[in-house]
């Protein structure tokens, strides 16, 4: 059977192609989240500098590398930190790792950091940044940079915070400083990040 | 034929359009600048924290005014 279509008929079927080949790529690229964004800074994955120090994760999934400017902080048993302190024991710069332990997911990951920062010590926050499909040392991370105030101490802070996920494991990596000095503590904290290793 | 066809590419126009607006939310949610810096009262906390401040709790930086750790605040 020969089906004789009408001349605007025959154009039918490529417009339909063509609007399916739209539909898949802008539904593709909202689910993979993109690439980083312009404003998000270059982070690149590489080895520390020689003389930094690591610290493993207790559970042996990943390592944080810090210079050695930072001294290792006691926090939470399943986790580690690193921290420069100032004049008074205020914070200079802050680095830690910690096991994925709620429900944080890649596609979800700037928001949850938000609620949780806002629920947990923070008066206030709000998110500068963020990326999907970070290039980590042995995986990929959801980043996202935003800046709060604490509720003690209305210490103004900005971070780096990623969820990285490794072969076989997933975990938290935080770099802060207080926010009048972030420009300044950026390539430093970006570097840390950089170096972080997942397993 | 013909008018099967062109409500066929009709219906996929809106499926278009739909699908758009659905890919421009994610990204925003996702990847893109806050489009406007908001600001959120102590009073106006989401949630109760169940890690106590003021040194409580797991006794972390976090928890005295420090930087907040990675924590799934669990």
């Amino acid at each position: 059977m020969t089906i004789h279509l009408p001349r605007r008929g025959r154009y039918a079927p490529v417009a339909v192609a063509g609007i399916a080949a739209i539909i898949v790529t802008v539904v593709a690229s909202a689910r993979a989240g993109g690439p980083p964004g312009r404003s998000f800074p270059s982070l690149t994955p590489a080895a520390a500098p020689a003389g930094w120090m690591h610290a493993d994760l207790p559970n042996g999934t990943a390592v944080l590398s810090y210079p050695p400017s930072l001294r290792s902080l006691a926090g939470d048993k399943d986790a580690v930190s690193a921290a420069q302190r100032g004049p008074g024991g205020t914070f200079q710069l802050f680095l830690n790792a910690t096991p994925r332990q709620g429900t944080e997911t890649a596609a979800h990951w700037a928001a949850f950091r938000l609620r949780l920062l806002r629920a947990d010590d923070a008066a206030t926050a709000h998110q500068d940044t963020a990326a999907q499909g970070v290039k980590f040392r042995g995986g990929t991370g959801s980043c996202v940079i935003d800046d709060y105030i604490t509720r003690i101490g209305a210490h103004h802070f900005q971070e780096i915070a990623c969820l990285v996920q490794g072969r076989t494991s997933a975990s938290v990596v935080v770099a802060a400083a207080p926010a009048a000095q972030w420009a300044r503590a950026r390539p430093l904290l970006l570097r840390a990040v950089g170096a972080y290793v997942v397993r | 034929m013909s008018f099967t066809l062109g409500r066929w590419a009709a219906g996929a126009a809106l499926l278009t359009a739909l699908a758009a607006g659905c890919g421009t939310t994610a990204a925003a949610h996702s990847s893109g600048p806050k489009p406007a810096t908001t600001t959120h009262p102590a009073a106006h906390a989401h949630t109760a924290n169940p890690i106590p401040q003021h040194n409580g709790g797991d006794q972390d930086a976090d928890n005295n005014g420090g930087p907040s750790d990675g924590d799934g605040n669990i």
